[in-house]
This record gives C-alpha cells, sequence and structure tokens, in this order.
C-alpha cells in the first residue's frame, strides 16, 4: 500500500469524487463528505486534499460552468484517473483480506475486553 | 495569497459556502463563519511561495533589516532600554485596555438571541424636584399587551425589577439567598444553562423555584434538589424574613440552572416563578396586569429579524396614549434599549451594573494619551541618535538603497523594538494585574464582571498593537533619515538640518510635565486627606472594640455567652456602628413637644451601656440610668448638639427633661451630647442626632464587644465559634471598628493607588523624552560647549547653562499644574468631604519638587558626560 501514497482522508475524498462524477468540485464534495461522516470539514483541509492528489495524478480537473451563486466564478470538475480507480480497487482488496484474516484476532480482542 | 491557478476556484466555492451559510445563520455568524474558512485556506500546498526574484530579493532585505535592526539595538544598549522601558510600561497600559474592552464587549455574548434581544425602558419626571427618571424597567401590562398585539416580537420575558433576598429553609438548613422573579420564558429567552428540569415548564406553576448549582449545593449538599420543598424562613431570623415581606412562603425546587456567568447582567442565585407574584396579587386583590403606571418590571424582547425599532416604539406609545391624557403634561416614555447597551451605557437606570460611555471614553482617551507620549518620545530619541546612524544611511544610500528601503530599515528597527516592548509590557502587565483585579473597592459593583484572561487571540491583538504603536513611533525617524542626501551626510554633519518643530516639542514637553505634575500632587493631596481622615478625632472611643454583625434576635444570648470569655471587657448594641453606617442605618422626624419645628436626624437605637463604652462627651444630662425590660417603649432619648440648634431647644442645661416627638413617639431629652463624626467624613447630610434607647432585639444590628487581648486572631476564633453555635446561617462578619472605619475609605485610598499608578507613568514617560531632548541638545550644540570650555567655563557655569532651558519648561509647567490642579482636587475629587485636610506648602510644591529633581538628575548627568569632554578630541576635525 506504502507506494501509492494515499492517505485515508485523501482516499475519502478520492471515492466522494468518484461518487459524485460530474458534480464533483470543491464546495459539493465538502457537503458530501460532511453529510456522510456527519462532521464540519473546512474548505481548506478539502482543497490542500485535492491538490495534492492531484499532483500525485489521482485526479485530473477542467473547468465548469460559472453560476450566479458562485459570484461568476467557475468551478472546477475533478475527475479521477484510470490510475486512481485502480490504487482505490488494489486498497479494498488489501482491506478486504484483512478483514478475512480478523475473526481470531477479534475474537481475542473481545474476550480480552470482557 | 493564493496561489494563482487556484484563485478562481477557490473564491468561486467560498462564494457558494457563504451564500449557504447566509441561509442557515444570522448575517453576522455567516461571516464570522466565512472568514473562518478562509483563515483554514492557509496551507502549505495552497499558498503562494515566495517565487519570483522580486519577491526573493525583498525577502533577503528584510532580512537583512532584521540583522542590522538587531545590532543597532545591540549596540546602543542604554538608548534601547530607555526606549523599551518607556514603550513597556505605556504598553502594559494599552494592554489593560485592550483587555478591558474586548471583556466590555463580550458582556452577555453567552445569549443565543444577544443581537435581537432588548428591553424596555421608561422616562418619566418624578417626584418633588421635577427630575426626569430614566429606567430601564417598564411595566408587566407593557409586557403582556406587547406579545399579545404587536407583529415581530417573537419572544416576551418579563421578570420582577426587584432583587429580592431572604433566607432560604430546607429541612433544618438554612441559607440566605437573593434572586429575582422571572416569567416562564426565562430559559427561553436568555441562554442560561438549566442543567436539572425542563426548561419549558421549571418557572410556569406558582412557588416553583429555580436554584443555582451553588446556592443548591449549599442548601442540600449532594443529594438530588429537585422537587424538594423549600420556606422563606420565618421562625429566628426575622428581619430577613418576614420583615422583608416576600410573597413568596413557600414552594418546591422546579430546576437547577448553572451558576450565572461573570460576563452575566443579570446576576442571581434563585428565579422564583412569576405567577407566584400573580397568585399573591389575587389574593390580595390587587392588579398587577393592568397597571401601565406602576414600571417595576424587566421587560426583556426577542425582536424577530424584520421588525422595527421605531414602529414598536410608536405602537408602546399608542397603548400608554389612555394613560397619558391624564398626565399630558409629563407623559411616561418607553424606549427600547438593545442587549449590548445593557452595561456599555447608564443612560437608564438598572439594578446591573452599568459603565458610562463617557467614562470608557475617558479611560480609552487616558492611554492614548499616555502612549502617544510613549512613542512620541521614541521619536524624540531617535532623532537625537540621528547624528551617530546617519553615515550609516549615508553608506547605504551610496551602495544603492533606495529611499523607501531606508525607510523600511528604520520601519522596521522601531516595530522590532515595539514588539519586544510589547512582551516586556505583557510581563509587567501580569505583575500588575492582581493589583487591578482588587483595586475596585468592594461597594463599586461591576467590576468582578473582569478577569482579564490573556487568550491566544489576545495575543494576535497584542501583535498587531505593537506593529502599529511601532509603526506610528518609528515613522519620523524613518522619513527624516529616508531623507537625507549621502553627500551631505559625509561632508558635513552638523549642517544637516533636523527636525524643525522645536517649538512643538517645546509644547509637548510643558503638556507631558504639568501632567506629571498635577498628577503627582493630586496622589499627595488625597493621600493627605486620607491620613486626616483616619486620624480624625471622632469624638468617641474605638481601641479594641470588635463589631459584629447580627443577623436575628439572638443577640442578648451571644451577649451573655461573650460576656463570659475572659477577654471581653464590655459589650454594648447598636442598631449601626457609628462613623461607618452600614444595614441598620436609619433616620426619622424629630419634633418638639409643641410640634412647631421639625429636624429630619440620623436615628441609632442603642442599650444603656453604649454611651459610657464609647465614652461619647456629655455636655449635660447623663446616661440612661436603667436597663429597659424587654418589649417595653422607648422613653429617653440622648441628643447631639445639632438637634438643639436645629429645633432651637436652648442650651444643653436647659433642654434636659424636655418632651420630643420621635417619629410619632413622645420621648424625654435625657442627656446632651457633644457632635461627632456620624457616618464618616464622607458625608454629611444630617446634622442632627438622636440615640433612643431601646431593648428590642430585632432593633440591633450590630453588637459591640470591647475586648483586652494580646491574641487577636484567637479571640476572633472564639467570638466566631459562639456565633456559629447561635446562627449557622449567615456567615461570622466581624472588624475591628478602628478596621471598619478604614474599610470606610476604601475608595479613596483606590482613587490614590491608580493616581499614583498614572502618575508614576507620566513622570517615567516625561523623564525618558526629557532625557532624549538634552541627548539631542548636547550632542547638536557639542562644538559650542567645547568652544566654550576652550575659552574658560567651567564644568558648573556649562550644566547652567545647559539645563537652564529645561528646567523653565518645567517650571512653566509647574506654573500651570498647580492652580489646576488644586482646583479640580477641590472641587472634583475631595468634594465629598466635610472636614478638609489643610493644603499646605509642602502639599502645594511636592509635584514641582519631584519632577525638578527627577529632571536635575538625569539632564545633570547626560550634560556632565558633555561638558567633561575633552574639548580637543571635538575640535579636531573641523
Amino acid at each position: 500500500m506504502k507506494k501509492t501514497k494515499l492517505g485515508e482522508f485523501e482516499e475519502l475524498v478520492l471515492m466522494t469524487v468518484v461518487v459524485l462524477q460530474e458534480n464533483a468540485y470543491g464546495v459539493e464534495i465538502k457537503r458530501e463528505l460532511e453529510s456522510r461522516l456527519n462532521e464540519t470539514l473546512s474548505v481548506g483541509s478539502i482543497q490542500s486534499a485535492l491538490k495534492r492528489m492531484e499532483e500525485k495524478s489521482f485526479l485530473t480537473s477542467e473547468f465548469g460552468e460559472a453560476t450566479q451563486k458562485r459570484g461568476g466564478k467557475r468551478k472546477r470538475i475533478y475527475k479521477a484517473t484510470p490510475y486512481a480507480h485502480k490504487v482505490l480497487q488494489d486498497m479494498k482488496d488489501v482491506r478486504t483480506q484483512l478483514w478475512a484474516a480478523m475473526p481470531a484476532a477479534a475474537a481475542k480482542l473481545n474476550f480480552l475486553m470482557n | 495569497m493564493v496561489k494563482k491557478d487556484y484563485l478562481e476556484e477557490i473564491e468561486g466555492d467560498l462564494d457558494e459556502l457563504y451564500i449557504d451559510f447566509l441561509d442557515q445563520y444570522s448575517r453576522t455568524k455567516a461571516r464570522r463563519l466565512y472568514n473562518k474558512e478562509v483563515i483554514k485556506l492557509l496551507r502549505p500546498v495552497l499558498v503562494k511561495g515566495l517565487s519570483g526574484s522580486q519577491q526573493l530579493n525583498q525577502y533577503g532585505m528584510f532580512k537583512n533589516y532584521f540583522k542590522s535592526s538587531f545590532r543597532s539595538l545591540k549596540n546602543n544598549t542604554l538608548f534601547s532600554a530607555i526606549n523599551m522601558v518607556g514603550l513597556a510600561i505605556s504598553m502594559s497600559v494599552g494592554i489593560l485596555m485592550i483587555l478591558f474592552l474586548s471583556e466590555l464587549s463580550s458582556i452577555d455574548d453567552f445569549h443565543t438571541h444577544k443581537d435581537d434581544i432588548y428591553r424596555i425602558t421608561s422616562s418619566e419626571v418624578r417626584g418633588t424636584q421635577n427630575q426626569m427618571v430614566k429606567t430601564a424597567s417598564s411595566s408587566y401590562y407593557m409586557g403582556l399587551q406587547l406579545e399579545a398585539q404587536v407583529p415581530g416580537i417573537e419572544k416576551t420575558l418579563i421578570l420582577d425589577n426587584t432583587r429580592v433576598s431572604f433566607d432560604l429553609k430546607a429541612g433544618d438548613k438554612a441559607t440566605p439567598i437573593t434572586g429575582f422573579y422571572a416569567g416562564a420564558s426565562f430559559f427561553d429567552v436568555l441562554s442560561f444553562k438549566l442543567l436539572q428540569g425542563n426548561p419549558e415548564t421549571a418557572l410556569t406553576e406558582p412557588n416553583g423555584l429555580v436554584l443555582t448549582q451553588s446556592a443548591a449545593k449549599r442548601l442540600f449538599g449532594d443529594s438530588n434538589p429537585m422537587g424538594q420543598l423549600v420556606s422563606a424562613e420565618q421562625d429566628r431570623f426575622l428581619q430577613t424574613g418576614a420583615a422583608a415581606g416576600v410573597d413568596f412562603k413557600e414552594g418546591i425546587v422546579t430546576g437547577v440552572v448553572q451558576d450565572p456567568p461573570h460576563n452575566s447582567h443579570l446576576q442571581f442565585e434563585m428565579l422564583i416563578s412569576l405567577s407566584t407574584l400573580d397568585l399573591r396579587a389575587v389574593q390580595e386583590e390587587r392588579d398587577i396586569k393592568n397597571a401601565p403606571g406602576n414600571t417595576n418590571y424587566s421587560v426583556y424582547l426577542v425582536l424577530s429579524e424584520n421588525a422595527k425599532k421605531a414602529e414598536i416604539e410608536k405602537a408602546m406609545e399608542r397603548m400608554l396614549s389612555n394613560y397619558n391624557t391624564d398626565r399630558a403634561d409629563n407623559p411616561l416614555v418607553h424606549n427600547l434599549q438593545p442587549m449590548g447597551d445593557f452595561v456599555t451605557s447608564d443612560t437608564y437606570h438598572s439594578t446591573a451594573p452599568s459603565f458610562s460611555q463617557e467614562r470608557i471614553y475617558l479611560m480609552a482617551g487616558l492611554t492614548f494619551i499616555v502612549l502617544l507620549s510613549a512613542c512620541f518620545n521614541y521619536t524624540n530619541l531617535s532623532l537625537a541618535r540621528a547624528l551617530r546612524r546617519s553615515k550609516e544611511v549615508g553608506i547605504r544610500k551610496v551602495t544603492g538603497a533606495t529611499r523607501f528601503q531606508v525607510f523600511a530599515q528604520f520601519m522596521v528597527e522601531a516595530v522590532l523594538l515595539s514588539v519586544l516592548a510589547m512582551f516586556a509590557g505583557l510581563v509587567l502587565f501580569v505583575v500588575i494585574r492582581p493589583g487591578i483585579l482588587n483595586l475596585a473597592p468592594p461597594s463599586l459593583q461591576g467590576y468582578s464582571m473582569f478577569r482579564l484572561t490573556i487568550t491566544p487571540v489576545h495575543l494576535l491583538y497584542f501583535l498587531l498593537f505593537a506593529i502599529a504603536v511601532g509603526a506610528v513611533a518609528g515613522f519620523l525617524p524613518a522619513l527624516f533619515h529616508s531623507k537625507l542626501r549621502a553627500g551631505m551626510v559625509f561632508q558635513e554633519v552638523s549642517k544637516v538640518k533636523f527636525f524643525s518643530g522645536v517649538n512643538l516639542r517645546k509644547l509637548l514637553i510643558v503638556f507631558q510635565f504639568t501632567l506629571s505634575i498635577g498628577l503627582i500632587m493630586c496622589a499627595v493631596l488625597i493621600n493627605n486627606q486620607y491620613n486626616f481622615a483616619l486620624s480624625y478625632d471622632l469624638g468617641y472611643t474605638t481601641d479594641q472594640v470588635i463589631t459584629i454583625d447580627i443577623k436575628g434576635d439572638y443577640i442578648d444570648l451571644l451577649e451573655n455567652e461573650y460576656a463570659q470569655l475572659s477577654e471581653v471587657v464590655e459589650t454594648s448594641k447598636s442598631t449601626w456602628v457609628l462613623g461607618v453606617g452600614g444595614d441598620g442605618l436609619n433616620a426619622g422626624m424629630i419634633q418638639p413637644e409643641d410640634r412647631k419645628g421639625r429636624a429630619i436626624s440620623l436615628i441609632n437605637h442603642i442599650d444603656e451601656r453604649y454611651m459610657d463604652m464609647h465614652e461619647l462627651h456629655f455636655l449635660a444630662g447623663s446616661n440612661f440610668l436603667t436597663p429597659l425590660v424587654q418589649g417595653e417603649t422607648a422613653k429617653y432619648v440622648i441628643v447631639n448638639e445639632g438637634l438643639l440648634k436645629k429645633l432651637e431647644l436652648g442650651s444643653p442645661k436647659a433642654s434636659i427633661g424636655k418632651t420630643l416627638w420621635c417619629n410619632g413617639q413622645k420621648v424625654t431629652i435625657q442627656g446632651v451630647v457633644e457632635d461627632m463624626v456620624t457616618i464618616g467624613l464622607t458625608k454629611k447630610f444630617l446634622e442632627s442626632f438622636v440615640f433612643i434607647q431601646t431593648n428590642q432585639p430585632d432593633q440591633y444590628k450590630s453588637l459591640n464587644v470591647k475586648v483586652q487581648s494580646n491574641d487577636l486572631g484567637t479571640t476572633f476564633d472564639r467570638l466566631e465559634a459562639i456565633y456559629t453555635a447561635q446562627d449557622p446561617v449567615h456567615p461570622f462578619k466581624a472588624a475591628l471598628y478602628n478596621d471598619k472605619i478604614r474599610a470606610s475609605y476604601e475608595s479613596n485610598r483606590a482613587t490614590r493607588t491608580i493616581i499614583s499608578f498614572l502618575a508614576f507613568l507620566a513622570i517615567s514617560i516625561s523623564t525618558l523624552g526629557l532625557l532624549g531632548m538634552a541627548v539631542f541638545t548636547t550632542e547638536t550644540r557639542m562644538k559650542e560647549i567645547s568652544i566654550r570650555k576652550v575659552l574658560g567655563a567651567g564644568v558648573s557655569h556649562l550644566m547652567v547653562l545647559l539645563s537652564r532651558s529645561f528646567l523653565l519648561l518645567i517650571v512653566i509647567a509647574g506654573l500651570i499644574a498647580i492652580p489646576v490642579t488644586l482646583y479640580i482636587v477641590d472641587s472634583q475629587v475631595l468634594n465629598n468631604f466635610w472636614q478638609r485636610a489643610e493644603t499646605g506648602v509642602f502639599e502645594t510644591v511636592s509635584g514641582l519638587l519631584i519632577v525638578l529633581l527627577i529632571s536635575i538628575l538625569t539632564i545633570g548627568w547626560q550634560i556632565r558626560q558633555a561638558a567633561i569632554k575633552n574639548p580637543a578630541d571635538l575640535l579636531r576635525n573641523e
């Protein structure tokens, strides 16, 4: 997993971008994640994650349309690259495997805690 | 700030977000959230780097500025130290002011509806003197009518404006308590946090009572107070329970509220449901809900966002039109006052503490003057040193520095010094902070609202403040240096024309010294009066007497037990403490037998031992002969000379045995005493005085115990132990008589301390300024001094020559300050004393002398330095 260098928060943002598809721009990502995580996020944290992932070529972006609400400024729509899709898939596989290996350990943990 | 490529996108995001916030919250909150988001954007990934050749250059340049500033500050240790001290002292005052103002503006911030809460105020002419009375209260009637009839009012809260205090009893425990009768919407309108109970119903039912956490703890300990029965204690502590006439008799605890935060304008220990009052009114067939003229209620309104203040005020005027028809020349007028003004304006009288706007402006103004003085000193000193640094500037210019760059360098230096001074000031502030918090006399409400705590946000303010101060202080020197021409600097230093506003500077020096002299004089005069008041002959003895506050009917028991203690010499009882006043202080109408004259006089109920114990001076007659039987009405009085004069009763001897009417009761004059100090030297409303003999325990509120003891601490402990056995409810309040008298002048002592502190500030800063001037003068006149020396002038002659002009300025300042200060102190500061200490020659010239002495030392030292230099060294270069 190390070579992909995708942080936990970055992964969440990336998945949100995939989920939102054409609608994946700054504030919308923030809203979606906030409602899913049930916590407040700042514009800064989302933006810096997006910029970092773009540098690491997980994402590409292009300008979308401008709306009145945005004071005439254009949106930047993000799109996950095929590479990103592959990394996400890899991470999911690793997790599944780990979960499969868990029950014994988990049972032990439960036992200890009781 | 943000990288160019991202700018459009992020700006768009923020705009969109802001509009979302606007939908959800109020305008101010949306703004705040927006700003928070912007600050959170400051991340390395997003922020523009220091790229581009120009920026890099400037960065290097500023680095150089810092380095050279540090070096120059280090090289001129004395110069920097003087400036630092001056700035640090004034900074500490600035810091105090910033904290004070920011805490003042944050009062009541915890209320969710703060921006929308208003209270109704009343203005009408009242009393015999036709005075306009403005109060922050209105009527029950108006509160109900507005809620029912006027749109735009979301919530209404009615509170009885009078603070009630009595002893609250639960089981066999009781505790003194204060609070308000409050309407059911209390927790809906105001954001006090209810810990237990239902905020909607806690104050609906009659006799429902909400206690604060600490009051509940006092009464119930750790057990659950909810649903417990409580009553207003009436068995034993009569004056505080029944006599106060509380409408609350018995009730049930329906809630526990968190203690009101210290920054709340409303302070209470309990809240009783307003319906308790309604019920009593119905039982007594009074109509409190339909009396527009009964403005004894606080009515709080929460207005909806589009409600207009003016319209509601109009509506109130309409509702009062019926009531006002009978009194057209004196209408009752209601206005609305926003919550932000509750404490920061004293236009309307309220039970909560308030600060007048003028006072706040005055304090801010004084701070500003102090700061400006310190800035001016920095400017002055920098210019004085300019000669030495002009070569440095010359070299910078020759190597290609632009005017702006030289300017920037000197600004950086000033700001750096100012920031360092800020930290020193912060330390100073932390040192003086406890002193400031303890300064306010206990009687002065309001200062308990302040904590003066420093939060990280404040540190940011302080930093900005320091930068601003540095910029102001450094502006002139920086401008001056940037104007220098390189060629000139190297040629002839002495020809460079320095700062030309010499007259302005003289004026400022006179101003600074007038302030210093005046403040020192003030402090000396107040101190003089304070000592005078303490050593004033009261007309009775107070030594070794301990006075104990009594809050119940157990005074006789207590007296008997105290009498058995070995260290107790004598005891006596009185309603109040002569020379101090206190709880029981009262006055009454005295008339001669034929009821032809009348005198309002102070009255003190005493027992038969009082006069002897305190050794009052009899002019005629004697003390009360026999003690009264309990319950027997008073027959004899002892009066003072003042009363005889007022009622024209003749000589003391002749008036013995004459009959008087005292509050409608017939009494005989038993003795006449000399006039004495009745309630301190600050208050004298009434000249005439009457002692009435009484033996009703509920009239005594002070037990006076004369002790003979080498260890007062133990004596107090013993007295307290016996007291606590009699009265477990009220705390033991006892003090030496003399300490009590001292405490009654506490506010004068506080004034003296504040003024001494201000005087210290003023003198420090003006002395530093003077030093700057002295350095400046001597340095520019170096050649002249040298030539004079060569021609044979002695050191002392030179010193007189150089310091003459300064001393003249100080004498001028003294001539202005002395009469002005004498007048101000006489008419404003000490005008409440009816016996004034004499103002001697020493007090009059004290300020001038101190300032002169300090100045001579300061200037003399600097001028001596110049005068003892070898003239050959200085003249050689010419």
